[in-house]
């Protein structure tokens, strides 16, 4: 962390002194390139970390310079019209990232069509700024209003400062325990939504404090140059911008910041003499970064990883305070009649039971039967067709994943769902967030969990391998590594799809005795969907047969062995 | 990072060659779309540039020193405009910037101007009211160009309602603005007034709307190139026959348009036409110097040539290149160029002859009617 | 509103909605197979228009200028896909950026050869003809017919042929159709060229309407992007969705004003999307 003030005050320094050695033309070039990487900063913590790429972040750099020139020209300069701008600016900047916010994120949104929605705002934008006639100056833009009366030194050393301010902050952010949720959401938005988090509010979040940086970008430049046009809030501007970020290296930081002053710079030198070959020089790197190195060109020169994995403080494990064990006599499970249906396709109709805590219910049925969509519709409200649901006596209506966990409930998914890039103990801290909120300028020490996550931990020797980037571990520590993350969310339901598809002998042992600990000695409710009947035979305290999307069976594991209709539908579905 | 650095010792190389050949010229800073959508007009522009510095330099120069010309490219935008007068005025220091630009690069350009107080003509029409103490401007402004068109569909055609069509930014409707009080102060009556975002091409509604109004005219003034051509197109397209001005359209252009142009009313300043011995001379020395290389001289070339020879008068005049001195000048001098006699004494802008002609079927522009001394009117009240 | 102009407004919304119907099927046939979408098709519309230019220069017959731009758009689109698409294939959002990049090359290059300006291609059909009673340009009553023609030629294509058996398989499910033995990188190379041959036909289908230049291509890739959004893999949706987005666009337009119009399309449909995430398909 020192090295990063460290480093901070030296840039300050520079942009401090620079004008002392810089001549008029060279000062004037850095001040828009300064303000252009803060801009290109914001590109970056949208799309190099949490995974949304924008095409619209220029709408924000014009609508924070259109704030400025618009009350300049209107009232002219004072210290006091200075700051009304600046907050038109914000506000302005920010209730369109509300919208547009609102309009890209929300639980079922697609990466793609969030892209497609921060296509359309800088287009919508530009031609409320063309058919603005006077007021906006249409195409010519505005030009010749008062501007707070500053040498073109000072307004190098203010955006300079800003610039470096912005980066600072960035990088402290990002590796903080808040900043890392975002490669969580970049990584895995669905996990984030199981482990209890409003996805769709932290995007939101994010898009109006990246949209408040390009705004001040914006509203310096108005300042600072004396001019605006509609070029700035423009499509074309924001491509150029997620350009800059994957030459400079997407997911860095500080290569956007730096790529973005090196090609801005050499673009006033190369553009005058060779301008069309100079766009085309631009458009083949461009592409060769895309499909060659994602990583960007800097990194690519300079050899540095996309994150220093060495740099990582393992956090020290630590027993969170125990919760008081369920109320037996609340329902915990309640499914009343619960239908789902596509068109005329019945996958389930009827489903009623329940389950209360302390219990291990397993949900059997063959292929088809309905029982991973049973877990989905238990798991969101608004997947199933019909019927009532309730967990730990909470109705879920329709609600959104993660207020069923709000509930809770937590879910393990049939295929290990973990943050791939993220570390063993990364993970868990996400998996936290929900109930402690986390640190936004530095990184826990300690991390605290439930007893029963330590256990997992321990049994299989994740404890050991904290610091191991998720996608380096081998499938069973995968599915031990999700499962942690479940416990940690310190549920009282928990659902479960096939936790032992793949297991080794052993890795399945091990499993079967945290489960039933975590029922009978933690007193939560467990409910999983599993194919074999022996595991099931060693840990369930009751089982409960779909067939054909019906409920045919609800009893104890003696009652099923016992049941002539299981073998038949078993003996039916292998013959069939 | 190497190429970086090779870029940069290219463009450093440039930078000291430059001065190195010509034993201290008068630098002349042309910012000038070379990409973008002025690319189209801007090489027209640099000839016409290139040939007056020749000229001038064959007869012993100004004040006995050489003219140079600096040429950037500006993008034909706000962002690439500022790069480019950062770099002319800052980093080579010219001493005047003579230069045909859209709009927004001018405004663009103009603090930078300001700044340095460095003496700017700017060689475009516009749409007008575009006023600095350092800027002076020698083309036409609405005031110049519409009336013509105007006053013959009213009296030629007589023509009653108009139907008016712009592209949707300032010359689109600071033109048709200005159109629309001319005609109703003439006693005309304007029918309708529509607009099609800058990019836009598809102007179908217009067009219908265009034709249920029963106008008897119509003038439109759209954003330059494929606006401009798609508009016609789907005018003739849909069969619309009633007398059309085109504010927008120049003589390549509705040459190229075809058979689609015929009979579209176009007012300039300049058209190849015109028949004087200026005009004459100007275009045998074009084409001596450019041979198959020429671009057609047009309205927006031929002020750039006479810009440089105004600069010329103003500095001789004022004994030095002292930029107030060549400030105060550049108000009272005048030249006799292929236009005519050009002062830029009307608050910094200048009384031009306009020429009101039409395209014929084989795509030239025959002069119809000309208009000498047409004045700009009240542009810039404060200079 | 009098009936004259009730049946111009009801013409030009059929009109309008053949021309963004053709504009768009050859991103749609991309974006359903490879669910990638292809930016590059605002360039390939533009080299298509080149193709239409350098066939009316050559002297050719203006309706040769259609079949070669088919073949430019389909060899260029060949050639991207081995070089720059392939590798891209389940990265959907860098595809999108590496054919955002390979426009501006097409671009670029467009430009070294022909140069910027505004160049004309004439039309193979001229003037108007009479629709009960209203005098309505024939060219764009033509391109409802080309609409149809390869709206239809599209159907058939899939509905009848091996290939579109294949191609539908992958549309449904690829990794089954790779067990069943169909060679999907196949279907997708042909698919990409295929998309892009009709990017270039329509480029020079639009031409005699509009006229050619570096980059005309990018305003249509916008509504046509927006449309395919809404309409996911299936061609009647998109259909239904040219039909109404188009006839919204040109409602506004002539009701309201032109520059709403402008932006009709990309509003309503990123509203739909919102509302309706499956938008027309289904």
């Amino acid at each position: 962390m020192s090295r990063v003030f460290l480093v901070a005050l030296l840039c300050l320094a520079a942009v401090l002194a620079g004008p002392l050695l810089l001549d008029t033309y060279t000062i004037n070039i850095l001040i828009r390139s300064f303000l252009f990487a803060a801009v290109a900063l914001s590109v970056d913590l949208l799309w190099g970390y949490s995974g949304f790429l924008t095409f619209g972040q220029s709408a924000f750099f014009g609508v924070g310079a259109y704030a400025a020139a618009l009350c300049f020209s209107q009232f002219g300069y004072s210290p006091w019209i200075g700051l009304l701008s600046l907050v038109a600016a914000l506000g302005a900047a920010a209730l369109l990232a509300l919208v547009q916010g609102w309009l890209s994120f929300y639980h079922g949104s697609t990466p793609l069509y969030a892209s497609v929605v921060s296509l359309v705002v800088p287009v919508v934008v530009t031609q409320i700024l063309f058919s603005g006639g006077i007021f906006t100056g249409s195409s010519s833009g505005l030009t010749a209003y008062d501007t707070p009366d500053f040498e073109i030194e000072d307004w190098f050393r203010i955006a300079g400062v800003f610039m470096v301010l912005v980066t600072t902050v960035a990088v402290i952010f990002v590796r903080s325990d808040a900043g890392r949720v975002l490669v969580a959401l970049r990584d895995n938005e669905a996990r984030c939504a199981y482990l209890g988090l409003n996805t769709a509010r932290q995007r939101i979040l994010l898009l109006v404090v990246t949209a408040c940086i390009a705004a001040i970008a914006g509203w310096l430049y108005a300042g600072s140059s004396g001019v605006v046009a509609p070029e700035l809030a423009g499509f074309v501007f924001g491509t150029e911008l997620v350009i800059w970020v994957a030459l400079g290296g997407r997911g860095t930081l500080l290569g956007p910041v730096l790529g973005t002053i090196l090609i801005d710079f050499t673009s006033s030198y190369a553009s005058g003499s060779l301008p069309f070959l100079w766009k085309l020089l631009l458009g083949i790197a461009f592409i060769l970064v895309i499909v060659a190195l994602p990583q960007g060109l800097i990194p690519a020169v300079t050899g540095r990883l996309r994150r220093k994995r060495a740099e990582n403080v393992v956090p020290g494990l630590a027993a969170a305070k125990p919760r008081p064990r369920p109320d037996p006599d609340q329902v915990a499970i309640y499914l009343d009649s619960v239908s789902r249906s596509f068109g005329s396709l019945k996958i389930l109709e009827a489903i009623s039971f329940k389950a209360r805590p302390g219990e291990l219910v397993s949900l059997v049925g063959p292929n088809g039967a309905g029982k991973t969509t049973l877990m989905r519709c238990l798991s969101d409200g608004a997947e199933r067709s019909g019927g009532r649901i309730a967990i730990n006596g909470h109705d879920i209506g329709t609600l959104p994943p993660y207020r069923c966990v709000g509930f809770g409930l937590g879910r393990k998914f049939q295929t290990a769902n973990v943050f791939d890039t993220l570390s063993v103990a990364e993970c868990l801290a996400v998996a936290r967030v929900r109930l402690h909120l986390p640190s936004f300028w530095r990184r826990a020490d300690t991390l605290e969990l439930p007893q029963a996550a330590l256990d997992i931990l321990r049994a299989t020797s994740l404890d050991q391998a904290l610091a191991t980037p998720a996608m380096l571990l081998s499938h069973g520590q995968k599915q031990a590594l999700e499962l942690a993350m479940v416990v940690a969310l310190e549920p009282s339901v928990v659902l479960l799809d096939e936790p032992t598809a793949g297991l080794t002998q052993q890795e399945r042992r091990q499993i079967g005795g945290v489960l039933t600990d975590l029922a009978i000695t933690h007193g939560l409710c467990l409910l999983l969907v599993e194919h074999d009947l022996d595991f099931v035979r060693e840990i369930s305290s009751r089982v409960v047969v779909l067939h054909q999307g019906r409920l045919v069976l609800d009893g104890t594991v003696q009652d099923v062995i016992a049941s002539e209709l299981v073998r038949t539908i078993y003996a039916g579905a292998a013959h069939g | 990072m190497s190429a970086f650095r090779q870029l940069l010792a290219l463009s450093s190389a440039m930078m000291l060659a430059a001065p190195a050949y010509a034993a201290d010229p008068i630098t002349i800073g042309i910012p000038v779309g070379l990409s973008g959508s002025n690319s189209v007009v801007a090489p027209s522009v640099v000839q016409a540039a290139q040939l007056a510095v020749d000229e001038i330099n064959t007869k012993g120069g100004v004040l006995g020193r050489k003219l140079a010309l600096e040429i950037a490219d500006d993008a034909s935008g706000a962002i690439g405009a500022q790069r480019a007068f950062d770099s002319l005025l800052f980093q080579k220091k010219v001493d005047v910037l003579i230069s045909m630009e859209t709009s927004a690069a001018r405004n663009a350009g103009l603090p930078a101007v300001n700044k340095s107080k460095t003496p700017y003509i700017y060689t475009s029409f516009y749409e007008g009211k575009s006023c600095s103490p350092n800027m002076f401007v020698d083309a036409w402004v609405p005031a110049q160009q519409v009336p013509p068109i105007v006053d013959q569909f009213m009296t030629a055609n007589k023509a009653k309602t108009f139907f008016m069509i712009g592209s949707d930014y300032s010359f689109g409707r600071g033109m048709l603005s200005f159109t629309k009080e001319y005609i109703e102060k003439k006693g005309g009556k304007v029918v309708g007034d529509e607009y099609l975002p800058m990019d836009g091409t598809d102007w179908t509604p217009i067009i219908s709307k265009l034709r249920a109004s029963g106008a008897d005219a119509l003038i439109t003034s759209t954003a330059g190139g494929a606006p401009n051509v798609t508009l016609t197109k789907q005018l003739r397209a849909a069969g619309v026959t009633i007398p059309y001005g085109n504010l927008a359209v120049d003589e390549g252009t509705a040459k190229g348009m075809g058979a689609d142009a015929t009979g579209i009313y176009i007012s300039a300043s300049y058209v190849t036409g015109i028949d004087s011995p200026e005009n004459k001379a100007f275009l045998a020395a074009m084409a001596a110097k450019f041979g198959a290389d020429l671009k057609t001289p047009n309205d927006l070339s031929v002020p750039e040539y006479e810009a440089v020879y105004l600069y010329k008068a103003a500095v001789e005049k004022a004994g030095s290149l002292d930029k107030a001195k060549i400030l105060a000048q550049l108000g009272r001098v005048s030249f006799k160029g292929p236009r005519g006699v050009v002062t830029m004494d009307k608050q910094h802008h200048a009384s031009l002859t306009m020429y009101l002609g039409q395209v014929q079927a084989d795509g030239s522009v025959k002069v119809a009617k000309s208009f000498p001394n047409v004045d700009p009117g009240a542009q810039c009240p404060k200079l | 509103m009098n009936g004259a102009a009730v049946l111009t407004l009801g013409l030009d919304i059929v009109t309008t909605a053949a021309i963004l119907f053709t504009v768009a099927t050859g991103l749609l046939i991309i974006f359903g197979v490879m669910k990638i979408v292809n930016f590059a098709h605002g360039a390939f519309i533009t080299l298509g228009a080149y193709a239409g230019l350098v066939a009316s220069e050559l002297g050719l017959s203006p309706w040769l200028g259609l079949p070669l731009a088919f073949l430019a758009g389909a060899a260029c689109g060949a050639l991207v896909e081995r070089c720059v698409v392939r590798p891209l294939y389940g990265r959907p959002l860098d595809a999108i950026l590496a054919t955002w990049g390979l426009g501006i090359i097409i671009g670029e290059l467009l430009t070294l050869v022909f140069g910027r300006e505004v160049q004309f291609v004439g039309s193979p059909l001229s003037g108007t003809v009479d629709v009960l009673g209203e005098a309505y340009s024939v060219y764009r009553l033509f391109l409802v017919v080309a609409a149809l023609i390869v709206g239809g030629g599209f159907a058939w294509l899939l509905g009848a042929t091996r290939l579109g058996l294949a191609t539908r398989a992958v549309i449904m499910n690829e990794d089954l159709a790779r067990g069943l033995g169909i060679n999907a990188g196949w279907v997708r190379f042909i698919t990409f060229s295929l998309g892009s041959g009709l990017a270039g036909l329509a480029g020079a289908l639009i031409t005699p309407l509009s006229s050619v230049d570096p980059n005309m291509g990018v305003p249509w890739l916008l509504n046509a992007f927006m449309l395919v959004m809404v309409s996911g893999a299936s061609l009647g949706a998109l259909l239904a969705a040219s039909v109404l987005l188009g006839g919204a666009q040109v409602v506004i337009s002539s009701l309201a004003s032109p520059i709403l119009g402008g932006l009709t399309i990309v509003v309503l449909a990123a509203l739909l999307l919102r509302v309706r995430p499956k938008g027309f398909a289904r």
